[in-house]
């Protein structure tokens, strides 16, 4: 095309224009969809303020993330979604230095990893309690109140398997590799192995012979598959995987409270919780909500259906009755 | 003999000898230096005699398997893709090869893994021979490719049959580039199988991967220098075989 060069000029400007306006320069932060009230009123104080809401980069912590997200644009919150921020200490530094004003942490991550701990705490209040106060006074953040979600290890094994042995409890398990050692076949990932909180703390802890068992050495990603397929019968896994709905396994309790608790509970700046305290009461009902079985069907939603955790987030509000989808 | 020739010759003879020895220097150098550490219970769980020797074990045998597999299956192949009514068929493998070479090696593991529902040994050496097949197979095709055709002729000539003319004629001279191939594919062997750990495969990944997620850097470093000394030594062998068993006449 060949044109007078002011034509020519013209075409560069709108060209440029649509670039900056379409393509988006400045990124858009807010939900790609509307929310309207359900149980959750909008909120006067919280109407028209900034709530920035992180997230990590797997898919629980996102799903997390959008419940919050959802749940305060109810409310009447300007909400900017931060949520994917790349590995778990890059996650806390956004929230510690303002860049996010939310998100959701573990608190046995808090515990061992933020705050430099080695050894857990038993018990989940107890290790939530000791989180929340050391947090709060070494780094001014605040720990709502734990949710019943904690994604720890555990054994899991097939649904045929669990019947034929009357399997519930790691203890059952433990009883039946003292009374038949072959069937202690285990798929356990590398770093579980060696840990002293891992393999050779649960044999103590369940009381069995750690060196009497066989054991497979496999990538975190395999074992759910390698347990499904018979590989072995007891799988090392983490409790909230959507996989474990997916291949049907059977979540074995740790009756004896043996591995580190994992709770998810939402994180704030305590400045931001003092300035808006409303925010903690909108998200309040919603953690009480949640459990296991909730957030590993939301994740298999995501990873196994493949749909959008911010979709799978709302859609399970309003199945809920938190929020509701305004007519368009 | 060009004076030049000689000096690559004897540069190459020097190198036969220097290499072990480096091996050695290197693997007796950071097993003394991880042991001296002060380990915690968590490293004494992997930086131990047994331990080690075992994950070694198991990381020579899957790379020997593999080279094995690959002997077998690359060089009857490569074979059979340069006789004259099978010529046609060559792009077709090479590309296969290829494919297989190009393809992420953790990716050709998981995938193997997850569609056969094999564990262990197998389930490591059966994807990373296919990984590790297009060096092979390429270096025997464009060896046998390479073999001046007057020489073929001259041994159909003389009354050598096909299968003569194969064993006496072109498969001595492609030889060295069959066993350079082999080399290359040896050392991949070696460092892939650091990925067996994925599978139940046990070698030297074990080290690697648990060092690294339990941020024991002796047991990260231990494991790869391992790995390293297990790679340089298999291609000293293979410069071994290379000087030992080419065609007399070419050495």
């Amino acid at each position: 095309m060949r044109g007078t060069p002011a034509a020519r000029l013209a075409a560069l400007a709108l060209a440029t224009g649509l670039l900056a306006s379409g393509c988006g320069l400045e990124s858009s932060f807010a939900l790609p969809f509307e929310v309207g009230p359900g149980s959750i009123r909008p909120v006067p104080e919280l109407a028209g303020v900034d709530v920035a809401v992180g997230s990590k980069d797997f898919t629980e912590n996102q799903v997390l993330g959008y419940l919050a997200e959802v749940a305060l644009v109810a409310a009447g919150a300007d909400v900017r979604d931060m949520t994917n921020i790349q590995g778990s200490n890059s996650a806390r530094q956004a929230l510690i230095t303002g860049d996010i004003d939310l998100s959701w942490d573990y608190t046995g991550t808090g515990w061992i990893s933020y705050l430099g701990n080695t050894d857990p705490i038993q018990g989940e209040r107890a290790q939530y309690e000791a989180v929340r106060d050391a947090d709060l006074a070494r780094n001014g953040l605040a720990w709502l109140d734990y949710s019943a979600v904690n994604n720890t290890y555990a054994f899991a094994v097939t649904r045929s398997f669990a019947e034929a042995n009357g399997l519930r409890t790691t203890s059952d398990m433990a009883e039946l590799i003292r009374r038949d050692p072959a069937k202690g076949v285990f798929c356990l990932e590398t770093e579980f192995v060696s840990r002293n909180d891992g393999f050779p703390g649960v044999a103590r802890a369940y009381g069995f012979d750690a060196g009497a068992v066989q054991v497979k050495t496999f990538g975190t990603g395999t074992i759910y598959t390698a347990t499904a397929d018979g590989l072995c019968n007891f799988g090392e896994v983490f409790t909230t995987d959507g996989r474990i709905l997916a291949l049907d396994l059977v979540v074995l309790e740790d009756d004896e409270k043996f591995f580190p608790q994992y709770n998810a509970a939402v994180v704030l700046r305590d400045e931001f919780d003092r300035a808006h305290p409303r925010v903690r009461e909108v998200l309040a009902p919603i953690v009480a909500k949640l459990d296991n079985d909730t957030i590993r069907e939301l994740n298999a939603e995501v990873d196994v259906d493949g749909r959008d955790p911010a979709v799978v987030a709302r859609d399970w509000l309003v199945e809920e009755g938190f929020v509701s989808v305004p007519a368009p | 003999m060009t004076a030049a020739v000689a000096q690559v010759r004897r540069a190459e003879r020097l190198r036969l000898l220097v290499q072990p020895i480096a091996v050695l220097v290197l693997v007796g150098g950071v097993l003394a230096w991880a042991f001296g550490q002060d380990l915690d219970s968590i490293e004494r769980q992997s930086i131990n005699a047994p331990a080690l020797a075992s994950a070694t074990r198991d990381h020579l045998v899957i790379s020997f398997a593999v080279t094995a597999l690959v002997l077998v299956v690359a060089v009857p192949l490569g074979v059979l893709l340069t006789r004259r009514w099978a010529r046609r068929a060559a792009p077709v493998f090479l590309g296969i090869a290829t494919i297989g070479q190009a393809s992420p090696a953790i990716g050709i593991l998981v995938l193997f893994f997850l569609v056969s529902g094999l564990d262990g040994l197998w389930a490591a050496v059966l994807p990373i021979a296919f990984y590790t097949l297009l060096p092979v197979l390429r270096n025997t095709v464009v060896g046998l490719q390479g073999v001046d055709p007057a020489l073929v002729d001259a041994g159909r000539g003389i009354g050598m049959s096909s299968a003569t003319v194969l064993r006496r004629i072109e498969l001595p001279l492609a030889v060295p580039l069959i066993l350079a191939g082999l080399r290359t594919a040896l050392v991949h062997a070696v460092g892939v199988a650091t990925l067996a750990v994925f599978v139940n495969g046990g070698g030297l990944g074990l080290l690697i991967d648990t060092g690294y997620k339990l941020a024991r850097v002796t047991v990260l470093i231990t494991g790869a220098v391992l790995a390293v000394g297990l790679a340089l030594l298999v291609d000293w062998l293979g410069a071994v075989a290379e000087a030992h068993l080419g065609p007399k006449g070419l050495r």
